[in-house]
């Protein structure tokens, strides 16, 4: 007689079947939950003024880099200073109260704490400039800024989201004029959208010869 | 009840929270927990702790589960917009340069300095300035690390009590009206040299206001004597300006012109400009008694004694004399009788002299004889009638007008009256030995206020009533005077930081002028139209304000005033011996008389010549060493002049015998938490007389570890730096290509290196060359590099245990005679190769040698053997042909740098950047396990308190940060990091280039276009020695200097296939001198491997 009952015989199995499970858990779970797909998408704080997107950069139409003014000069897409806002503002809706905060900061030269939204991690170097002298518009990060009322992180900015369109910058760029036209397509036809896109981003990729760089050094310094 | 919130629950009953939800929804609650300190939280009583207790324990949670809620996200950061655009041409993050200059003792170097958002980050030479190659010296690179030093002075002080700036100034004010009712009687300044016309302008101001205050001008080191001995010997005040770029011959007599005299960045790259490898190249004599940078680059080299140079250099006087004009030899160069130091010259030192002379009279007016700082009056007379004997004066030499910083003479401060001593700049306490109290020598009383403007709070501010803060040269308006006599404006980059006055404001209060805005006195100097005050600012000098050449001809009495005066100081003078011991005291090229003793970087910067880092020494000559029975690291006494110090001993190759080298500078007792306690202060035993005999050592029994950087001394016979005698070279153009080892046949290689296929779709292919034989040695672009990539100090403990982080380093080897060596059989390939640290510092090849130096940086190996061994391919490489380094992949394996044959890896064993300045000079511990500190051990300490063991406090932190360049990420503990080409200079200007392309395939760099970045250290090189470039680019200058004869690479034989290669040495010695060979490394090599048999060498 045993000490050990019959189905203690099963035990190493269950075990071994059951670390799997969990370990195969645990891992799917880091998968998913520990990628900024899950992490940053859709992060949404709420601002200190309640700026539109929608209204100024849809509704109204005015171009991205008049308020983010050095985009295509320096690595970092600035926010405007209050100064920019009153230049329509001290006309507009000059006595509005939500702009109050808008309207102290320009008088008195202090900050309004904008909360950031996208963000790189500090190892990487991004530069803004490069990539929209170069035809990537601000869609490709940003997605629809101009449909957002309060602006939320679209995309996912993991190393697999730069290096998607550093593979095949061809699938992404568009004329450099367009860039900040974020709702323009090749055309209204999806398909022959999407074939204009093909024929004409490989010809841009060769004629302004992009470079297709997934070397670290591009990023990383 | 007003403090805490109530909960939503009856009060009466157990109270129970269904969720934590339910209790933290509440606005009161989260008013509270917003609230940093509750309303009337002093005044919870004990009614209510408990609830307090619960409440607090619901935060916890309800923080923890705000995490878990919002994901692991970062924390929130604020962009916080400026609210009105500071300029319209402002651009965030683009940086802005400025041209301003940095002053010297005797002269300014003119600089364009970085500004990133505000804040200045790296110093480079104005390359626009009429004559400059964009080259600066170690000292300007370096000085950026001061403006953002946390020990710098901080607070105007009263008594050592901080006052505030309205009440100091107020000070100054009466004191200005006190002196201008007597006219100064009782005020006297003491001052450091300066060249500006603006502090002249005050002066003169002052000396008219205060007619009876006295004016000193004190200079620890002093690089004067120059100007001094040409306006004597010309008998007008001029100033020399020696064109080493235009000599062919030339003559040291202990000028380290190419390291440590003032001037230097300028000497080394006329120097190098005479140098080109080839026919016409100049030849360097060198008489000197240290190792320095100047001999290590000398054709010839007599060694002899300091005391002695005086005599060498009337000898060759005399035979340069007796060959120009035999009967003026006899009567202007008597030679006397009275000394012969025949045990430094014998027969070969005889034939050193007369082949020397019949050079240089050879050459004629393309001569040129340089007296060295350290000198007495007399040499430098000399030196300058021989220069004049030979034509030399107007081509090799040219005279320009410049008025000296007047003076009264420093004797008289122990002798006058003095009520108020203003100190300016200066730090007597430290470096005048008998500050203060000769000021009163029972006669005089001392000075009742002493009132100190400084930028450090140091020694002398122990003594000081009244202390100033100096503002930073890049705080400061200003100008300056360039050696050159060119004048350059100082303008700020940011406003000071602490509130620092500038020299000129100071001055000016203290005249009682009206103006005191420093900007407004400097262009009230300037003068001129507002067109040209523009310009002047914005190219950084005036070129219409050049001084004037000085048309001036020797006077016939120099030689005899030179002889009389070395006879007078020869009376006191005892021949060198064991028993009376020369001492030199030099300027340090680190620390310069003390003012970068807190600068962590120029401390751990290795001296070009001993590689020794945090630390002075006591240099002696192996010869020298035994005779006393002394050894590396022994702490001896020196006494002179009843006075002593005591320092530890360090084996000098090279060096004269009887001499002992004491760097000043070192020993400081309040420079600050990195300057503290390093070194010895040899101010102790130093009058002023640069040069003294009769000393003596005494063993005091204790050792002393001492840092350097390159313990092993020698090549061992491997061809790393190549060289050859010029005679050799134009036989045999190709012989650096043929000194290679034997190198395995290359078969067709069984892996592919899948960088091959990756370059067909770059641009560029970057390269870089380095030519040995500009390069001097100096260090310039080791602390270019520390600037611009944001490499940290280590300390001296981790430097003595090899961790020092400098990406690019210097090696100094030094080579001999290997007839002198294979007595030891080293040479010979089959015994053992390794002479132990310890045994070199014995061994009798030292004491002749000669020392070349390489620049060390990562060789971008197209093959890279680090790239094979990393598990993680952190390193890996780029179409372009670097070797990069990702710092978030790397785990820290250090394979990498184990398989690196050039060992240019650099592995951050702690976390650099952050750890406090207290950790810097040691401990040394064998293990932090067995360490006590003030009797407590180490471990246990981390363990009660881990976060008070080794991170900076956050307001220094601030403060350093502020230095660093935001464009190269600032490693942490645990990853390896190495030269990077300066890969973020590489990936700015190609993004610069895209962005101006925009939707056109103008991309390519090219450098006919100006577009090619250059890296720090290329940028910083005085002597124009590196290249880097695109080697696709046949037109490019580093393609064609790859094309060059003279390019190898280094251990090109283990198919690295290196990017950085170098142009091999050519020396030019003279084939009539006694001591005429192949360079000492050629001979190594040929002993050793036996392999290479080139033509003819000319070996006698």
């Amino acid at each position: 007689m045993s000490i050990f009952p019959k189905w203690t015989n099963w035990l190493p199995l269950v075990l071994l079947i059951g670390a799997m499970l969990t370990g195969g858990a645990v891992t799917a779970g880091v998968w998913y939950y520990f990628t900024p797909k899950y992490t940053r998408v859709g992060y949404e704080p709420v601002q200190p003024v309640p700026f539109s997107h929608k209204v100024h950069a849809g509704e109204l139409g005015i171009d991205c880099s008049y308020c983010h003014s050095m985009v295509d000069k320096t690595w970092v897409a600035n926010i405007p200073s209050a100064s920019t806002c009153m230049n329509c503002h001290s006309q507009v809706l000059k006595d509005d109260p939500r702009l109050a905060i808008v309207r102290e900061s320009a008088t008195n030269n202090t900050p309004i704490p904008w909360v950031q939204v996208h963000i790189t991690p500090d190892y990487v170097y991004f530069n803004h400039a490069v990539h929209v002298a170069r035809g990537i518009s601000c869609v490709e990060c940003h997605g629809r800024i101009d449909q957002m009322d309060e602006v939320y992180h679209a995309k996912p900015f993991s190393m697999s989201f730069c290096l998607d369109c550093h593979r095949d910058p061809a699938a992404h760029i568009r004329p450099t004029d367009k860039v900040t036209d974020l709702g323009w397509k090749w055309n209204s036809d999806p398909v022959k959208a999407a074939h204009m896109q093909e024929v004409n981003g490989a010809k841009f990729v060769h004629d302004w010869k992009v470079q297709s760089l997934q070397s670290c050094s591009a990023c990383h310094r | 009840m007003n403090s805490t919130p109530t909960t939503p629950t009856n009060a009466n009953g157990r109270r129970y929270w269904r969720s934590l939800d339910e209790l933290a929804d509440t606005p009161e609650f989260k008013e509270w927990l917003h609230r940093e300190f509750p309303q009337g939280a002093s005044e919870l009583d004990g009614q209510n702790r408990r609830h307090f207790l619960k409440i607090m324990a619901a935060s916890f949670a309800f923080a923890g589960v705000a995490t878990l809620g919002a994901g692991c996200r970062r924390p929130e950061e604020k962009l916080e917009p400026f609210g009105q655009q500071p300029q319209p041409d402002y651009i965030y993050g683009k940086p802005e340069y400025y041209a301003t200059a940095m002053p010297t003792r005797t002269g300014a170097i003119p600089l364009v300095v970085k500004s990133y958002d505000g804040r200045p980050i790296k110093i480079e030479g104005n390359s626009l300035f009429p004559g400059s190659n964009g080259g600066t010296d170690r000292y300007a690179q370096a000085s950026i690390l001061n403006l953002y030093d946390p020990d710098r002075a901080k607070r105007f002080a009263k008594d050592g009590k901080t006052v505030s700036r309205e009440e100091a100034l107020k000070f100054l004010d009466d004191l200005s009206q006190k002196f201008s009712a007597n006219q100064g009687e009782g005020l006297a300044f003491l001052a450091e040299s300066s060249t500006s016309p603006s502090r002249a302008r005050l002066q003169k101001i002052i000396a008219q206001k205060f007619s009876q205050s006295k004016w000193f001008t004190y200079d620890a080191i002093d690089s004067g004597i120059h100007q001094r001995a040409a306006t004597q010997a010309f008998g007008q005040p001029v100033k020399p300006i020696f064109n080493f770029d235009k000599a062919k011959v030339i003559l040291s007599l202990d000028c380290d012109f190419l390291g440590t005299e003032d001037d230097a960045h300028n000497h080394i790259r006329k120097f190098a400009q005479g140098r080109k490898a080839g026919e016409g190249m100049s030849r360097l004599y060198s008489v000197e008694s240290l190792f320095t940078l100047t001999g290590a680059n000398a054709d010839h080299r007599l060694r002899v004694a300091a005391s002695e140079i005086f005599q060498i250099a009337k000898e060759i006087g005399f035979a340069i004399g007796s060959r120009v004009n035999a009967e003026l030899a006899h009567s202007v160069w008597p030679r006397d009788n009275d000394v012969t130091p025949a045990a430094v010259r014998g027969k070969t030192g005889a034939k050193w002299i007369s082949e020397c002379a019949k050079d240089l009279v050879a050459a004629g007016k393309n001569a040129l004889v340089v007296a060295g700082q350290r000198q007495p009056l007399e040499v430098h007379l000399l030196a300058h009638a021989i220069n004049s004997a030979l034509g030399a004066i107007g081509n090799t030499v040219t005279l320009i007008s410049a008025e000296e910083n007047s003076s009264a003479d420093l004797e008289l401060l122990n002798h006058t009256n003095v009520e108020t001593l203003v100190v300016l700049g200066s730090n007597p306490t430290y470096n005048l030995d008998g500050f203060p109290k000769g000021l009163g020598d029972g006669n005089t009383p001392k000075p009742n206020t002493v009132i100190q403007f400084g930028y450090y709070e140091d020694e002398t501010s122990v003594i000081s009533d009244f202390f100033f803060p100096a503002a930073h040269y890049l705080e400061s308006w200003g100008d300056a005077t360039t050696s050159d006599g060119t004048l350059v404006p100082i303008q700020p980059l940011i406003q000071p930081l602490f509130g620092g006055l500038t020299e000129l404001e100071f001055l000016a209060r203290v005249a009682g002028e009206s103006q005191t805005n420093p900007y407004e006195i400097v262009q009230a100097t300037f003068g001129g139209s507002e067109e040209s005050w523009k310009k002047f600012l914005f190219n950084g000098f005036n070129s219409d304000g050049k001084a004037s050449l000085a048309n001036a001809s020797l006077l016939g009495q120099t030689r005899n005033i030179a002889i009389e005066l070395a006879k007078a100081s020869r009376e006191k003078t005892v021949p060198v011996s064991k028993d009376h011991l020369e001492v030199i005291f030099f300027r340090d090229a680190k620390v310069d008389d003390g003012r970068y003793a807190n600068n962590g970087w120029m401390q751990e910067l290795p001296d070009p010549v001993t590689k020794i880092t945090w630390d002075n020494a006591v240099l002696v000559s192996r010869k020298t060493a035994r005779e006393l029975g002394v050894q590396n690291g022994d702490i001896v006494e020196i006494s002179l002049n009843g006075k002593s110090v005591k320092g530890p001993i360090w084996t000098q190759p090279g060096m004269a015998d009887y001499s002992l080298g004491l760097a000043l500078g070192y020993g400081r007792e309040r420079a600050g938490r990195v300057g503290t306690g390093v070194g010895f202060n040899a101010y102790k035993i130093f009058s002023g007389k640069y040069i003294e005999t009769g000393a003596a050592i005494k063993k005091t029994g204790e050792t002393y570890v001492i840092a350097t950087t390159q313990s092993h001394w020698s090549m061992e016979g491997r061809p790393a730096v190549r060289e050859a005698n010029l005679e050799e070279f134009s036989k045999n153009p190709d012989f650096a290509q043929e000194m290679h080892d034997k190198e395995p046949p290359v078969v067709k290689s069984l892996y592919p290196n899948p960088f091959d296929e990756a370059k067909k779709t770059a641009l560029h292919q970057w390269g870089l060359v380095v030519d040995l034989n500009s390069c001097v040695g100096c260090n310039t672009c080791v602390v270019a590099c520390q600037s611009e990539n944001n490499i940290p100090i280590v300390g001296k403990d981790q430097v003595s245990r090899g961790r020092e982080m400098h990406w690019l380093r210097i090696d100094r080897y030094y080579t001999s005679d290997p007839k002198r060596q294979n007595n030891r059989s080293l040479f010979d390939p089959n015994a053992d190769m390794n002479q132990t640290d310890a045994e070199q510092q014995f061994a009798e090849w030292i004491d002749d040698v000669q020392a070349v130096s390489q620049p060390m940086l990562c060789q971008m190996c197209e093959a890279a053997p680090c790239e094979n061994v990393c598990p993680v391919n952190a390193t890996s490489h780029d179409e372009e042909g670097l070797n990069v380094m990702t710092y978030n992949r790397c785990i820290g394996t250090r394979y990498c740098s184990n398989n690196c044959p050039y060992k240019v890896r650099r592995f951050n064993y702690f976390d650099y950047s952050k750890r406090p300045a207290s950790a810097l000079k040691g401990p040394f511990y064998p293990t932090p396990l067995l360490n006590k500190t003030d009797g407590k051990w180490d471990l246990l300490s981390w363990f009660k308190a881990p976060e008070a063991s080794g991170m900076r406090e956050e307001d220094e932190w601030d403060l350093i940060k502020m230095v660093k360049n935001p464009d190269v990420t600032v490693r942490m503990r645990g990853v390896m990091e190495k030269c990077t080409y300066c890969v973020q200079r590489i990936q700015q200007a190609e993004i610069a280039q895209k962005v101006k392309a925009g939707a056109s395939g103008n991309i390519r760099l090219k450098e006919s276009e100006g577009t090619i970045p250059k890296t720090a250290c290329q940028q910083a090189c005085p002597a124009g020695a590196i290249v880097f470039g695109d080697i696709s680019d046949s037109d490019s200058t580093v393609s064609k200097w790859k094309s060059q004869p003279r390019n190898y690479s280094v251990l090109g034989e283990l198919l690295t296939k290196p990017r950085t290669t170098y142009l091999a040495r050519v020396r030019n010695p003279n084939p009539a001198m006694p001591d005429y060979h192949a360079p000492y490394s050629m001979e190594e090599y040929e002993n050793r491997g036996g392999e290479f048999h080139a033509a003819e060498k000319g070996n006698s």
